[in-house]
């Protein structure tokens, strides 16, 4: 699902070169749940961005879903993260005059969808994260952790193939964190690929993966898949029942 | 681009909304009503008045002497100009047009109707010699040209004896809608019940004042005016030579005659400039108006939207996240602005009218052409999306990155 090999990225500006990323190779496979950890100035939102194509890199190589992103211009970047990524940011980044109907539909209307086949997903996508009947409220009139759910839904209504996480619980108390946790476990178990930046070691060690980067650098890459945390039998079954928080 | 999503966030930022939409507005009906006021003024500031103006002069002379002799000084006074080099003709008159100062009447085709005012035309009356269609430089369409034995002196106590006349072909029509006016008969020049037949009719000849509705009917009648030791000339000069002869003309004529005094030498194009001194100004101030609130509104959109942007620079970078191309963004502002700028031109629309309205009622302005509201409504979404190009470009260089980046 995404491949990087050999991957740096240097800032530079006419003083300092800054490198954010040094030759960081990591794979991950379609299916996956992998958690990635580092401190702080580590490079892991450098990472997320890149592995997003919200940024470029330096050098190196890096496939997404079998396509070298190498030399794709803008646009076509912006299409393929449409097409094949769902973002969650730490903080849920919902628009916030627009209602959660109009929140989900943003990455839709971009990609293009008719109006019922939006309509269709824009009501699956809520439903699954128990807000279907909140669809005419504006974020500002929900907790974080139903904005994060928002989020989650917009994320999903695209039916993307990978879905990246920054830091998904950050702004959330336990409670609420726990509860988008379980969902993304069950977004996962539905075959959807995540990668989860995250400090919270609690968190990652309940991602099938875990990898540790410092440096700009990957220092523990655990490359096999392997089970993840206990997780709640309802919450598996219903997602939106676990995270009603 | 979605309008209806765009709508809805627009609904939620009312205060920046009202703003431009009442700016726009105001600024739609002032310029729709300033371009009329100004195309109108400049359309009548640019109407030919039917002389030459380029070659002719006024001179006035007042004689002050005892021994002065308005009838033979005015006689001497035309046989000397008109043997000046550079000179076409010459003629007493008693004003031109552009001076908003002679005489006028009311003309009828049937005697006595001065009483009862309908069938009575206004006119301008303009008096001259045998020389005076060559001196004001108007042209003949029909009929003849004034003979010397048509022209009659007159004072207050004779009041007009000419018997014939040459009209405007503006004033021709209005008396005579079925034409054949030369040979036929007017009242109202000499007096109300004394025909007055009408050998000519030249193609224009604006009366003197410049506000008058009638302003193309004017009657040119032979006669010269005897009274007090007043007298005025038009001179018409040689293409070219009108500058160089007018102190010519004003030391011959003071050489002809000591006990007089000679002034008020005045072009026509300088009288032109005169009359229409007030409309110029007032054609400039509007127009300044104009392009300043042009210049208020576009920076007012400017503004508003580069505030805009800022403030949803972390919005920017999410929707570029979600997969917007950088020309999705750049339309999405550019749409807000045309949303905002139509609501601005629907109440512009209104207070157009209103202003319009107002304007007809307390200054007798014409009513408001229908074209210029949609051309009007066009200047302002030209002005808009240009306005909004600026801050929807930077808009679109928002680097998606900027998502994950906390606020």
């Amino acid at each position: 699902m995404l491949r990087m090999n050999q991957l740096s990225k240097v800032f530079r500006t006419h003083m300092i070169e800054t490198h954010a990323l040094r030759e960081l190779s990591m794979h991950v496979r379609e299916g996956e749940f992998v958690a990635v950890t580092g401190p702080s100035g580590s490079g892991k939102t450098t990472f997320l961005n890149i592995a997003g194509l919200l940024e470029t890199f330096t050098a190196g190589e890096y496939h997404l879903d079998g396509v070298d992103v190498r030399g794709l211009n803008d646009d076509a970047r912006s299409r393929l993260r449409n097409e094949k990524i769902g973002f969650i940011f730490q903080g849920f980044n919902l628009i916030p005059d627009l209602n959660l109907f109009d929140n989900v539909d943003v990455p839709l209307r971009y990609r293009g969808f008719k109006a019922p086949e939006r309509r269709r997903r824009i009501e699956e996508a809520l439903a699954k994260v128990g807000l279907a009947s909140r669809m005419k409220h504006y974020p500002s009139e929900l907790s974080g952790g139903q904005q994060q759910r928002v989020a989650i839904a917009r994320a999903l209504a695209g039916e993307p193939r990978l879905l990246l996480a920054d830091e998904p619980t950050g702004n959330l108390d336990s409670l609420m964190a726990r509860g988008v946790m379980e969902l993304l476990e069950s977004i996962n178990e539905q075959g959807t690929t995540i990668v989860m930046v995250t400090h919270d070691h609690e968190l990652a060690a309940r991602a099938q993966r875990n990898v540790h980067i410092i440096d700009g650098q990957v220092s523990d890459l655990d490359d096999g898949p392997r089970l993840a945390a206990p997780r709640p039998a309802a919450a598996a079954a219903n997602p939106a029942a676990a995270v009603n928080a | 681009m979605a309008m209806r999503p765009i709508f809805s966030a627009l609904m939620r930022n009312k205060a920046g909304l009202a703003l431009i939409v009442v700016q726009v507005a105001i600024t739609l009906a002032v310029i729709c009503n300033s371009l009329f006021i100004v195309l109108e003024r400049s359309t009548r500031v640019g109407r030919p008045s039917g002389m030459d103006e380029t070659g002719t002069f006024t001179i006035d002379s007042l004689g002050f002497a005892a021994d002065y002799d308005v009838r033979d000084t005015i006689h001497a006074d035309l046989a000397r100009l008109r043997a000046l080099p550079g000179v076409i003709d010459a003629t007493s008159t008693n004003t031109t047009p552009l001076t908003n100062g002679g005489w006028s009447t009311g003309v009828t085709t049937e005697p006595g109707r001065g009483v009862d005012s309908s069938g009575v035309q206004p006119a301008a009356m303009y008096f001259m010699d045998e020389h005076g269609l060559d001196a004001f430089g108007v042209r003949l369409v029909e009929g003849r040209a004034f003979q010397a034995g048509d022209v009659r002196e007159f004072n207050q106590n004779t009041r007009i004896q000419s018997s014939v006349a040459i009209l405007t072909q503006a004033l021709a029509d209005v008396l005579f809608p079925d034409g054949g006016a030369v040979g036929r008969q007017i009242y109202g020049i000499a007096n109300d019940n004394q025909p007055v037949t009408v050998i000519g009719i030249v193609e224009r000849l604006q009366v003197p004042w410049v506000g008058w509705t009638d302003v193309e009917q004017s009657v040119l009648v032979p006669a010269i005016q005897i009274d007090g030791n007043f007298s005025r000339y038009l001179v018409r000069a040689e293409p070219g030579q009108r500058d160089a002869l007018m102190p010519q003309v004003e030391k011959a004529l003071q050489d002809g005659h000591s006990g007089r005094l000679v002034r008020r030498m005045r072009s026509i194009e300088e009288a032109r400039t005169r009359v229409y001194r007030q409309d110029h100004a007032m054609m400039s101030i509007l127009g300044g108006t104009m392009v300043a609130m042009l210049v208020i509104t576009g920076l007012g959109i400017v503004g508003l939207t580069s505030f805009w942007v800022t403030r949803r620079m972390k919005q920017i970078g999410t929707r570029r996240a979600l997969g917007a191309l950088r020309g999705d963004i750049r339309s999405y502002f550019q749409t807000e602005n045309a949303l905002m700028i139509g609501f601005g031109i629907l109440l512009g629309a209104l207070l157009t009218y209103g202003f319009n309205a107002w304007l007809m009622q307390n200054f007798n302005t014409a009513r408001l052409p229908w074209p210029y509201l949609p051309m009007g409504a066009l200047a302002m979404a030209v002005l808009g999306q240009l306005a909004v190009l600026g801050p929807a470009s930077r808009a679109a260089s928002v680097t998606p990155a900027l998502a994950t980046r906390t606020a």
